[in-house]
């Protein structure tokens, strides 16, 4: 019995170990279920077990009592088989004893008789004795002294039967007697009688043996029925024994099935992965039905309180608590003793049973607070309306590791899953965070090649600003020396302006003084030429009369001109003197009128005078330099007007007196009312040849006005007459300085007017000292448009111009200049770049860029040098003042040779007739003709009748292509061949364009620009004939007149793609008598050494090989030529852009024979050329 | 470093530095003919420090040690002198003008030459191409694109480009007036963008330094943007002469933002054609 305590407590620690295991590792449902199974296992072993070694224990016990049964029969055997033995002992004894008589009968009988019938007895009894001995012997091994006898008869037998024998022998041999003799010796009957004696005494011992043997038997006999007595009591005992051991397993085996369906069954309820609440519910529902419980209550572990987690067969309405705690009532109490708690045969309870018919509370109650490794991890209440299964206590004591277990493991999954979830949610976060790195990353490799690209964007900025700042540091130099050059040029002006004012000053003065002196011999000669006029001697012809009159006159002009200058010089001077008095206004209108009212009569003007309202009677003034300010006034309106009126108002304007002269006459252009009162100046420069006048009038006019403090003003349409308004102040303080202030400072003038524009210096008079031939220009007549605004050098090229036979245009100032170009079109132009508003470079420009005006030839003079800028602009050519009368001649010279070339012809082929149109309309002007045809056979017609200096060709025509067209011309020699520009519509193809610029060097494409690049390459063709070649080229071309005998015949290959270096080397070449074979990259070069190389008269000599070059450059090409065993002397001159000497070591390399750097150098190359070519 | 050991951090340190970069660039010009002697000096210096500090150099002068014994590092060093940056269509208004102004006056001529010089890693050489396409003239035009920096012009000959640049070269092109889209003219694969071969058919690729090398020829449009910026003076006059005589009459000359002809010994040989945007024409008797 204590075994199977040992045995069934092991399981049990083994089950709760293993438990306890699962809680720790929350181990899966399955394992538990394995333990379980396996622990339901052990039991029934052990019921088995106990079963078994009792059925062993009676099979013990009959073996025992057989062996003891078998021994007691063996007893039993042994102890009549030694009975028997004795008897055989007696019996043998006796036997010998006979068998021994038997001997000696038949010896007596066979001694007696003689007859041997007699020996048979003796002769059987011999082997007997024998026998009977041995078998005595054996039986009485086991008592010696027995043994001890039977030796002792056996020497008495031995002699008896000696004897016997001895006697039957001797009776054979020797006769009865000598036998007798022997038997009478006895000795025979001694041994007999031995033998008897012996043979008693064992056979009285073997008696009392088998005495003592027979009692021994009976006391075996005894022994053997106790022992079977006592095994078969035994036996009954045993019997009994087992049966209850047995019987008790069974009970043992129940209990323990059920407990374990119990346990197996709560496990597969609380199987899978549930919510604890499930897991609660399953629970309960397993356990209240397992255990016929009707109520039930689950209590999880939540910290540490209680919290109900399910209910069984409790009505929704029940007061059950949801929770509690520790000690708190009796669940409280049950888990403060760990243990379950079995209340039983209660009144009440807080559980209750609840169904549709009624409510019941239990009367028995288990609460079991479900616990492993000493966590009470849930409470459960059972109620029992009845008597609950015995071992249910068992069981939930069982079950509630179980429970535990899986409370703890629902628990460890919940928190598991929430970790899980924590921990998806976490991965998710990790995720989107790894996502967000890795754009950031993106980002930041974006970002980090952005700022590389911007660093290096940077650096590109750095060198840009750098640029920048070195290009404003320039600018800043250069403002610095402009600064410097104007400070000087302000010095110098300073300087000169105080030299001009002294000057100035002197002029004046010596004007003022001069006056008299002036008009003295003037005054005299007036008179004298009055007296000859008079002709009062009578003595005059009428035609010498006239020429008096003439002087008079010339000098009256004079004289006023003396006086105007005079006057002028004076007020610039400050030497003009007011003298104010009060002026009567009235009069002075009185006197005014009276004055012109003549020559308004003359010219049939009405004459109007006017005060207006409000006038005062008089005015403060000087009355004599008003007067003459009026009367200018007058006068000019009186002359620039042929009909209509004059009016003179006199009108009171806010504290001004106005005067105003309106005329209806011929009026002043707006961009002039701003120049009439610049001295020297007139609205119209030709007006002073039809009205006379010396333009000072109104200059001195203002001067007046503002030394009276007051304002001259016009207002004027062209055609409808001029007003002009004198403003003066009604009072005026007529101190010295102010008057003194007021001939430097003009006083502002009143809103309105037109203010005058000082800016423009006063230009000497233009056509007073040279004038010029623009009335005498005729179409076609030669003539110079001389550009100058000084005007003694303005004369002496207007009279250099008369000696070569030029019509003389006269220009002052630049605006002039580009309005009578563009108006007479001169045939050259004579240009001063210092012109008084702009650059005569800005002409230059403006005439190039003038359709009308670009072919003129100019010709720029000037004090500055500017010669690049005006030679790129176009200008033929250029002197630098002063500039010497040869020169001078030298230089129109030019220009008349350049006009001296006949009229330009340009011969037009164009099959469209509005395009046609168009072209000669572009081309043609004064010195361009241009004949324009349709097809290409009226050009061949006029090409066979005329020159022409050149062809504009349009590729497609009706009748034949271009090409053909040309190919003709080339080949015929019966027409002339002028130089093409190709003018086509058409895109050409390259080799078409390599074909045509065999004959023409320009070829232009139709489209937008085309009209203005046809323009420009005619114009330039035109005039470009006389140098075609550079200097350079042409002085070789002097020096190699006569024909290079190391050269001439020679071929050579040039391999270049640039155009200008085939045409320079060409042009180079062929004078010298080479032949030239052209290849526009390195596969036409070998194309072209292939096909030449077979024919000995077309063989390449030497060949000069550009390096950079389409389709094959020239260092490859070089290789492919060494490579072919032909070539490999053939001289080759490589022709590089590349300047260091390793690039030029390349082409050594490549396998050429000589390199030449470019640009090429003439001299150099026809050296190199002598060189290499072979001789 | 140097600043702060030295009391005046600027014209001592300067000056060695100044001397070090002469010395160091007559090392390079004299042993493999790279010619940046002529460059302003500024930038030079500012790039040869970037150099100095990636290839770990205490001084120039360790540099130029370097330089002078491992010649492969000439070709790293290359391109740090050289400012490897551009973009398709930089600025979109210099090829808007082109196609409105500039192309109108090379449609009149048969055959077209083309000089892009300095023209990096290609992206000029393939606005240009492109351009051309769209205004019919590809087919005549031969296109000279030249750099010293043999390996940008690998990468030109390549003409490949990260895929992410497409975006600013796409509206780039539209802004410079495209008449199609640009990726009729790319494929992409492996995030780059390859462009069309044909493009450069009619394209001489050479390295050519405007430094030391002549003319190779004649040409009707020189595009040379921003390469001047890092000229001093004298070289600046020497390239825009190789211009000069390269272009024909009437030829243009297309050059940087930041660059004018205006102070240039040379600039009586060209006017102005679009002033905003650095064209000039070459005079008729330049």
């Amino acid at each position: 019995m204590l075994l199977i305590g040992c045995l069934s407590s092991r399981p049990y620690g083994h089950q709760r170990q293993t438990v306890a295991a699962v809680g720790r590792g929350g181990i899966g449902d399955a394992t538990l279920i394995n333990l379980l199974k396996k622990a339901a296992t052990d039991r029934q072993l052990r019921t088995d077990l106990i079963i078994s070694l009792s059925l062993a224990m009676i099979a013990v016990f009959f073996v025992i009592s057989g062996m003891i049964s078998f021994l007691n029969v063996r007893t039993l055997n042994r102890n009549a088989e030694l009975v028997a033995e004795t008897h055989e002992v007696l019996l043998g004894l006796n036997n010998i004893m006979s068998l021994l008589k038997d001997a000696e009968t038949g010896q007596r009988g066979f001694l007696l008789t003689g007859e041997a019938a007699y020996l048979q007895p003796y002769e059987e009894a011999l082997p007997a004795v024998e026998n009977q001995m041995m078998a005595l012997e054996r039986a009485m091994e086991s008592q010696p002294h027995q043994v001890r006898r039977l030796q002792a008869m056996q020497g008495h037998i031995d002699s008896k039967l000696a004897e016997l024998t001895r006697t039957v022998d001797l009776y054979r041999q020797e006769g009865p007697d000598a036998a007798l003799v022997v038997i009478r010796r006895n000795r025979g009957k001694a041994d007999m009688d031995a033998m008897r004696g012996l043979v008693s005494d064992m056979q009285d011992e073997t008696r009392s043996i088998r005495q003592a043997r027979l009692v021994e038997r009976q006391e075996a006999f005894v022994t053997a029925f106790a022992s079977v007595l006592i095994s078969a009591v035994i036996g009954v005992i045993l019997s009994v024994a087992i049966t209850w051991m047995i019987s008790r397993a069974a009970t043992l085996r129940r209990r323990s099935e059920w407990l374990q369906s119990g346990q197996a069954g709560l496990s597969a309820a609380l199987l899978g992965e549930q919510r604890l609440d499930q897991l609660a519910r399953n629970a309960l529902i397993y356990l209240a039905k397992y255990t016929d419980a009707h109520a039930a209550a689950f209590y999880a572990a939540d910290g540490s309180a209680y919290k109900r987690a399910a209910t069984y067969g409790v009505p929704v309405d029940d007061d059950l608590p949801k929770n509690f705690t520790r000690g708190q009532g009796l669940l409280g109490e049950a888990v403060v003793d760990g243990k379950a708690m079995v209340i039983n045969n209660i009144a009440d309870s807080h559980l209750t049973v609840g169904a549709a018919l009624g409510q019941w509370r239990p009367k028995h109650v288990i609460i079991l607070p479900a616990k492993s490794d000493g966590v009470i991890e849930a409470v459960i209440e059972l109620g029992f309306l009845h008597a609950y299964p015995p071992a249910t206590a068992d069981l939930l004591e069982r079950a509630s590791e179980v429970i535990s277990v899986a409370v703890r493991s629902a628990n460890y999954r919940a928190a598991l899953e929430s970790f899980l979830e924590e921990t998806q949610r976490q991965s998710q976060e990790l995720q989107t965070q790894s996502e967000e790195l890795r754009v950031n990353n993106e980002e930041l490799e974006e970002q980090s090649r952005a700022l590389k690209e911007s660093h290096v964007r940077l650096e590109q900025q750095q060198a840009e600003l750098e640029q920048t700042n070195y290009l404003l540091q320039e600018q800043a130099a250069q403002l610095e020396v402009q600064r410097d050059d104007l400070s000087r040029a302000k010095d110098e002006v300073d300087v000169k302006a105080i030299e001009l004012e002294q000057s100035s000053r002197y002029k004046s003065d010596f004007l003022a003084n001069m006056s008299h002196e002036l008009r003295t011999p003037l005054n005299s000669s007036l008179i004298l030429a009055k007296l000859l006029s008079d002709n009062t001697g009578g003595n005059l012809t009428e035609e010498q009369v006239e020429f008096a009159r003439t002087i008079q006159s010339s000098g009256d002009d004079l004289l006023a001109l003396i006086n105007d200058i005079l006057d002028l010089s004076k007020i610039e001077a400050g030497q003009m003197e007011i003298h104010p008095e009060p002026v009567s206004l009235k009069r002075l209108a009185s006197d005014l009128e009276r004055a012109f009212a003549p020559v308004a009569a003359q010219k049939s003007l009405t004459l109007i005078t006017r005060l207006g309202a409000g006038v005062p009677e008089t005015v403060i003034t000087d009355r004599q330099r008003l007067e003459q300010v009026l009367k200018n006034l007058l006068s000019n309106a009186c002359k620039f007007t042929e009909a209509g009126s004059v009016e003179l108002a006199i009108l009171q304007d806010e504290g001004r007196i106005v005067f105003t002269v309106k005329d209806t006459g011929i009026g002043i252009s707006p961009e002039h009312q701003h120049l009439v009162f610049d001295a020297f100046r007139q609205a119209d420069g030709t007006i002073s040849r039809k009205y006379g006048g010396t333009g000072l009038g109104l200059s001195i006019s203002r001067e007046l006005s503002r030394l009276l403090g007051g304002t001259l003003a016009v207002a004027s349409q062209l055609g409808l007459g001029s007003t002009f308004s004198l403003s003066l102040p009604l009072a005026n303080d007529w101190s010295r300085d102010e008057l003194r202030r007021d001939t430097k400072v003009a006083p502002p003038l009143p809103a309105g007017l037109p203010e005058p524009l000082p800016e423009r210096p006063a230009i000497p008079m233009p056509r007073s000292d040279v004038g010029d031939d623009r009335e005498k220009l005729k179409a076609g007549a030669r003539s110079i448009l001389v550009v100058e605004d000084d005007p003694s050098f303005a004369r002496i090229l207007y009279d250099l111009a008369h000696d070569l036979d030029f019509l003389c245009l006269v220009a002052h100032t630049a605006e002039d200049a580009m309005a009578t170009a563009q108006q007479y079109t001169p045939s050259a132009i004579v240009l001063d770049v210092g012109l008084p508003d702009h650059s005569g470079l800005s002409v230059l420009d403006r005439l190039k860029r003038d359709v009308r005006t670009r072919h003129i030839p100019v010709h720029v003079v000037s004090a500055g040098d500017y010669a690049h800028t005006a030679l790129s602009l176009g200008a033929v050519g250029y002197m630098l003042k002063p500039v010497k009368r040869e020169e001078l001649i030298d230089a129109f010279k030019r220009l008349e040779a350049r006009l001296d070339q006949p009229m330009r012809q340009i011969l037009i082929v164009e099959d469209d007739e509005v395009q046609r149109h168009a072209m000669c309309k572009l081309l043609a002007s004064q010195d361009v003709e241009c004949v324009a045809v349709g097809t290409a056979a009226e050009c061949l017609e006029k090409l066979k009748d005329q020159t022409f200096d050149c062809m504009v060709l349009d590729l497609s025509l009706p009748d034949a292509s271009g090409y053909s067209l040309l190919e003709t011309l080339s080949q015929e020699e019966s027409y002339a061949f002028p130089p093409v520009i190709v003018y086509t519509g058409r895109e050409i193809s390259y080799d078409d364009e390599q074909k045509l610029r065999r004959y023409s060097r320009s070829i232009i494409i139709k489209g937008a620009k085309s009209p203005e690049r046809l323009l420009d390459e005619v114009t330039l063709f035109l005039h470009q004939v006389v140098a075609e070649l550079s200097p350079e080229q042409q002085k070789l071309l002097k020096k190699a007149k006569h024909r290079d005998a190391m050269l001439e015949g020679r071929r050579i290959l040039l391999v270049e793609d640039d155009v200008r270096n085939v045409y320079a080397v060409t042009n180079i070449f062929e004078p010298l008598g080479a032949i030239i074979a052209i290849a526009r990259n390195g596969r036409e070069a070998l194309d072209t050494l292939d096909k030449t190389q077979e024919l000995p008269d077309q063989a390449i000599d030497l060949v000069l090989m550009d390096v950079m070059m389409p389709e094959m450059d020239g260092l490859t090409a070089m290789r492919k030529i060494r490579e072919n065993k032909a070539w490999k002397k053939l001289p080759v001159i490589m022709l590089t852009a590349k300047a260091m000497k390793d690039d030029q070591e390349r082409c050594i390399a490549a396998g050429a024979n000589d390199y030449m750097a470019k640009p090429l150098d003439v001299d150099k190359l026809v050296s190199l050329v002598r060189v290499w070519m072979p001789k | 470093m140097d600043a702060k050991i030295s009391p005046d951090p600027h014209r001592p340190v300067g000056r060695t530095d100044d001397i070090e970069i002469r010395l160091l660039l007559e090392a390079i010009f004299q042993k493999y003919h790279y010619d940046f002697r002529g460059y302003a000096m500024a930038s030079v210096k500012r790039r040869l420090n970037q150099a100095r500090q990636k290839f770990g150099c205490a001084t120039l002068s360790a540099l130029q040690d370097r330089v002078l014994h491992e010649p492969e590092l000439m070709t790293e060093l290359l391109s740090f002198l050289t400012v490897q940056v551009s973009e398709l269509f930089r600025d979109p208004q210099y090829f808007r003008t082109l196609r409105e102004k500039v192309i109108p006056h090379l449609r009149t001529y048969p055959s077209l030459k083309v000089w892009i010089a300095g023209c990096s890693t290609g992206e000029e050489l393939y606005s240009f191409a492109i351009l051309f396409r769209e205004e019919g003239l590809e087919s005549r035009t031969l296109f000279y694109a030249t750099d010293i920096n043999p390996e940008a012009l690998k990468k030109a000959e390549a003409g490949i480009y990260d895929l992410d640049r497409l975006k600013l070269f796409t509206e780039n092109h539209r802004l410079s007036g495209g008449k199609s889209s640009l990726s009729d003219y790319y494929r992409t694969a492996y995030g780059a963008a390859v462009f069309d071969k044909s493009l450069r058919k009619n394209c001489v690729f050479s390295d050519h330094s405007l430094a030391t090398d002549a003319v190779f020829a004649e040409t009707h449009l020189c595009s040379c943007r921003n390469v001047l910026i890092y000229f001093d003076c004298a070289l600046q006059d020497r390239a825009i002469g190789l211009f000069q005589s390269s272009l024909i009459r009437k030829g243009f000359l297309g050059l940087g933002a930041k660059e004018t002809l205006r102070f240039s010994r040379r600039s009586e040989a060209f006017s102005e054609f679009a002033r905003g945007e650095r064209l000039y024409q070459k005079r008729d008797l330049a």
